[in-house]
């Protein structure tokens, strides 16, 4: 039922234009978003930018691309903001605010269904 | 006139946590408005109340009456003070009934130090008042929204022990490792004392604890496994803990130690649809002197749980779970103690066997019901421990039931 409301579109992923990172695989992304590494190669701390747990665009990211259910990520992030260990990806409202959030944040990434060649963010290729 | 008394110290209460909750929302508003643009900033928090019903014993109440002690409230923030340290905090209001000491608590404060961190290697040292990041759910046993039950297992999670294992004032040392081959490992040790309240002492030891016991030694460790590709985790953990209690001129027990010595063995299976969890435990319990000059006994303890939560449907999660606890492994039926006691303690008191079905609904964004059903078999983590009240748990079988709602932001 999950599966079958999913847009066939994939996810794209946008960092500020600071961020020195061309691509990253699946498995860094899962750990990124899983909370396991916080920090691109240059030491400066990942801020990572989500939409609400129930937004489509949201489903498709996390069903699709990291392959983790959006409440099982949601129950990473809690672990890690309740306990002290670490800090909750910043919930934004829409794309729109998306796109704007990681332009202006140094060390951001987050995601879009469709982007095109971007001057304001730096467009991340995914590998596997 | 008790009555009045209590609901002033009820509203003075409420008032304190309000002015609390009110200052420390100002506080983190007017940090988060200074550094909105940098996103430094962050604060969240969680708020939940219940009801629950104890049928058979006294582990809420000691009249055995549904209550409303099921309040769980929390506000923590987090600052990114540089590229390498990090500052975060967490105020709680928590009150259980006779589960464990209720009221408000600095639930953690630490500095959060990013040691070192290259595409394999992320290590962190957090310094302050920590919490215990070694069990399954340890480090966020009182956030409703992070468990899969309201209550948890009390073969592991025994909430009369709760403040010895819950962390304290120390140091953690994390280290998370990616292999390409191997996966992904976690390792962690950690040391802390916690202050021990006189509630505390009154609920582990019994009601005619007056003097004060003292968390003296505190070493705790862990490691967890992630085989590659796997959907499965596996994870080791130790505590070793050493008390001492000084009696004072009223109490009922004499000078004493007490050593706590526990072994963890878990796993995790995370399916689309099923999570399979268990978490098995060994734990010695070594208790010098209390009761008389050369009383000494070190009784080992084993449990452990294992649970299945299945999502119906993206909004509803089912769970159900069975979980075995003996407070003497070389005593399993409680003949011995009944024994030892004279006959005053029921063989009951040697065993505890629950049978748990539960559902958790997200009702809107953030906002989530939980419900449950217990069927319990044995008093063995009933408070007290060290002298067990027979008179009021004197119920082999015993049922408990709750229901909570939860709002988190």
């Amino acid at each position: 039922m999950f599966c079958m409301s999913m847009p066939a579109l994939g996810s794209q992923l946008i960092a500020h234009k600071e961020v020195a990172e061309q691509e990253l695989t699946v498995a860094q992304l899962k750990r990124i978003y899983s909370m396991r590494q916080t920090r691109w190669g240059d030491n400066t701390p990942i801020v990572l930018f989500v939409l609400p747990s129930q937004h489509q665009d949201h489903k498709t990211f996390a069903h699709q691309t990291l392959k983790i259910l959006p409440y099982k990520l949601e129950r990473i992030w809690n672990k890690s903001t309740f306990s002290g260990l670490g800090v909750a990806p910043i919930v934004v409202n829409s794309p729109e605010e998306m796109l704007k959030a990681v332009a202006k944040t140094p060390g951001a990434l987050g995601y879009m269904q469709e982007i095109s060649r971007n001057e304001q963010v730096n467009v991340i290729k995914i590998t596997k | 006139m008790l009555l009045k008394l209590q609901n002033r110290k009820v509203g003075n209460m409420l008032r304190n946590f309000w002015l609390a909750l009110t200052g420390a929302y100002c506080s983190v508003v007017s940090y988060h408005a200074l550094a909105d643009n940098e996103q430094k900033v962050q604060w969240h928090g969680f708020v939940a109340q219940g009801a629950i019903d104890a049928d058979g014993s006294n582990f809420v109440n000691d009249d055995e009456s549904a209550s409303l002690a099921l309040t769980e409230l929390g506000i923590n923030a987090s600052y990114q003070l540089t590229n390498d340290i990090r500052l975060a905090g967490q105020a709680t209001y928590l009150n259980g009934g006779n589960r464990y000491p209720d009221g408000f608590s600095l639930d953690y404060f630490l500095v959060d130090w990013s040691v070192f961190s290259n595409e394999k290697w992320q290590t962190n040292l957090y310094i302050g008042r920590i919490k215990n990041y070694h069990w399954l759910y340890s480090a966020t046993r009182d956030v409703p929204m992070t468990r899969p039950s309201i209550i948890l297992p009390q073969s592991v999670y025994f909430d009369a022990t709760r403040n010895l294992s819950i962390g304290g004032d120390g140091a953690a040392l994390t280290a998370k490792y990616f292999s390409d081959s191997y996966g992904d490992f976690d390792f962690n040790i950690s040391s802390s004392e916690s202050d021990i309240s006189s509630e505390q002492s009154r609920i582990l030891l019994g009601p005619k604890s007056q003097g004060k016991l003292k968390h003296n030694k505190d070493l705790q460790t862990s490691i967890y496994w992630q085989p590659d590709m796997s959907s499965w985790r596996f994870g080791l953990a130790l505590t070793d803990a050493d008390f001492s209690y000084l009696s004072g001129d009223f109490s009922g027990f004499l000078d004493g130690t007490i050593g706590l010595k526990r072994y963890y063995f878990n796993g995790e299976y995370h399916g689309e649809k099923w999570t399979f969890s268990y978490e098995l435990l060994q734990e010695t319990m070594e208790i010098n002197g209390l009761l008389s000059k050369n009383f000494t006994r070190k009784p080992t303890g084993q449990g452990g749980f294992a649970q299945v939560e299945y999502l119906y449907n993206s909004d509803v999660k089912i769970l159900a779970r069975a979980e075995h606890y003996y407070a003497d492994r070389k005593d399993k039926t409680g003949t011995k103690l009944n024994q030892i006691s004279g006959g005053t303690i029921p063989q009951h008191f040697g065993y505890q066997h629950e049978f748990v079905v539960g559902t958790t609904v997200d009702l809107a964004t953030n906002l989530q019901l939980q419900l449950e059903h217990h069927w319990i078999k044995g008093t063995a983590r009933l408070t007290p421990v060290v002298i067990p009240n027979s008179e009021v748990n004197d119920d082999e079988y015993w049922q408990l039931a709750a229901i909570q709602f939860v709002y988190w932001f």
